[in-house]
């Protein structure tokens, strides 16, 4: 399958024959080695959770961040290259504050999600006047939960710069089995309370561990208290209702 | 040295004096003014155009303008650098629109225009904004800038030449000052605030020769924009 692929697939910024850009489609590959991150959106708000992958025991899973805020009604999932990440939330926070700065109300997540995906097209060489600041494509994808005045809403971002808006959505190692358990289960008037739930009960099923208070993370992002990331005890709670 | 020569031959010829300073400012004049009501705004300018001295640039020149189609700007001082701001305010609004999908709020314009002062801070423009809106629960609001771009949201504001005489009126018959026992919780109704703005320009062209010729008024509510034109004394 790769063999074909070895005169165009060095450059990032060279079309293929059949109008392909091979190093964003290996990006986008890269991510289904990371590990799962579901988004749900409810009538109330958004659930975000992913898998933590605690490779060894001396590891102090508390280190391990997957789930960050960009501003107090947006936060975010991610899975890939976890420094990747980085940059783009690092971008995405500094887009939300100089809107907040600039308008005096809070971005929309639409307009925040655009920002983040700009900068994911802004590698390879740069063109005339504007400055590169990556050499590749990020490998990472993010799941994007926030609430404004559209409501509770979820993105989709991926390396091409590409967004989707979605009700339910997976990503990452586990993401084909996710998503198809997520059509099945997920309905849209469901509560945000069974929206935990079921973001869990996804998770346990394509992780590999046991499912644990220390091994996943939780979030949600709702109207009356914005981003909030689930303490362990909160995650027990949950837990204990799967 | 030239002085002291004419001084001896006793011929006082008129000594040239060359200013090579650079002043870039010019303040045109004239009188705008904003009245907040409950479900709607009023801004009014006069539209005459003065060089600061007994001549008149022009009779019919427009200091407040419509933004959107639920905010107005009215300003004072220099034409020049008004109309520069009122158009850098316009592009600002129609790329939000674009970048965002929606318009932008009254209180969002309110601060991307004390920002756009702001940032000529070192060279101000001269100009003194009265920004006026409904915000989003249809409420509505008058600011008031410096030319830096300070802030504040006021019931009623004047500004420009007759501004000294305005402000006290409006503050007396809106805020009700110095009226004992009246109530100053009252905003004042639209058909109220239309006649206060006549009434304060006409009074004002009674004293001030900067204002006059035409008052255009300009009305925000929740149907729009409407721009009502009176006449104003000519001398």
């Amino acid at each position: 399958m790769f063999l074909t692929r070895s005169e165009y697939d060095r450059g990032v910024n060279t079309f293929s024959p059949e109008g392909r850009l091979f190093q964003v489609e290996y990006a986008i590959e890269a991510i289904k080695l990371g590990s799962t991150a579901i988004g749900i959106r409810t009538l109330e708000g958004v659930i975000l959770a992913v898998e933590k992958r605690i490779t060894s025991p001396l590891l102090v899973a508390d280190s391990i961040e997957k789930i960050l805020e960009i501003d107090s009604h947006i936060g975010c999932a991610m899975s890939g290259l976890t420094a990747d990440s980085r940059t783009m939330i690092e971008h995405a926070r500094v887009e939300a504050q100089n809107h907040t700065f600039t308008y005096e109300e809070v971005i929309p997540v639409e307009s925040v999600t655009q920002a983040v995906c700009d900068l994911a097209l802004r590698f390879g060489e740069g063109a005339e006047g504007q400055e590169s600041t990556m050499s590749r494509p990020f490998g990472v994808s993010l799941l994007i939960a926030g609430v404004d005045e559209r409501g509770p809403q979820l993105y989709h971002t991926d390396p091409s710069g590409t967004f989707l808006h979605y009700e339910a959505k997976a990503i990452g190692a586990g993401s084909e089995g996710a998503q198809t358990e997520l059509q099945e289960q997920f309905h849209r008037d469901m509560a945000l309370a069974d929206a935990e739930v079921l973001a869990l009960k996804v998770l346990k099923q394509v992780m590999e561990e046991k499912l644990s208070n220390t091994n996943v993370q939780l979030a949600k992002v709702t109207e009356q208290s914005g981003y909030h990331i689930y303490s362990k005890e909160e995650l027990q709670e949950v837990i204990a209702r799967m | 040295m030239s002085s002291l020569l004419s001084h001896e031959i006793g011929y006082s010829a008129p000594i040239e004096v060359h200013n090579h300073g650079f002043s870039p400012y010019v303040n045109n004049e004239g009188t705008s003014l904003g009245i907040c009501g409950e479900d709607f705004v009023l801004v009014a300018s006069d539209t005459r155009q003065s060089n600061g001295g007994y001549s008149i640039n022009a009779r019919r020149s427009p200091k407040a303008f419509e933004l959107s189609n639920r905010t107005v700007i009215a300003t004072t001082g220099c034409a020049a650098d008004a109309k520069q701001l009122v158009e850098d305010m316009e592009q600002r609004a129609q790329y939000y629109v674009h970048k965002h999908g929606r318009e932008m709020s009254t209180p969002a314009m309110a601060q991307v225009l004390s920002q756009l002062l702001y940032t000529r801070r070192f060279f101000p423009y001269y100009v003194f904004p009265i920004f006026a809106g409904l915000d989003a629960k249809g409420k509505g609001a008058v600011y008031n800038y410096d030319a830096i771009g300070n802030i504040e949201c006021v019931s009623h504001y004047a500004y420009g030449s007759a501004a000294a005489l305005l402000q006290p009126f409006l503050d007396n018959q809106i805020n009700k000052a110095h009226q004992r026992g009246a109530d100053t919780t009252a905003k004042p109704s639209r058909a109220q605030a239309v006649k206060l703005a006549i009434d304060a320009f006409t009074s004002a062209t009674e004293r001030d020769i900067y204002t006059g010729d035409w008052l255009e008024i300009f009305i925000v509510d929740s149907e729009g924009v409407h721009k009502l034109t009176r006449e104003l004394k000519h001398d």
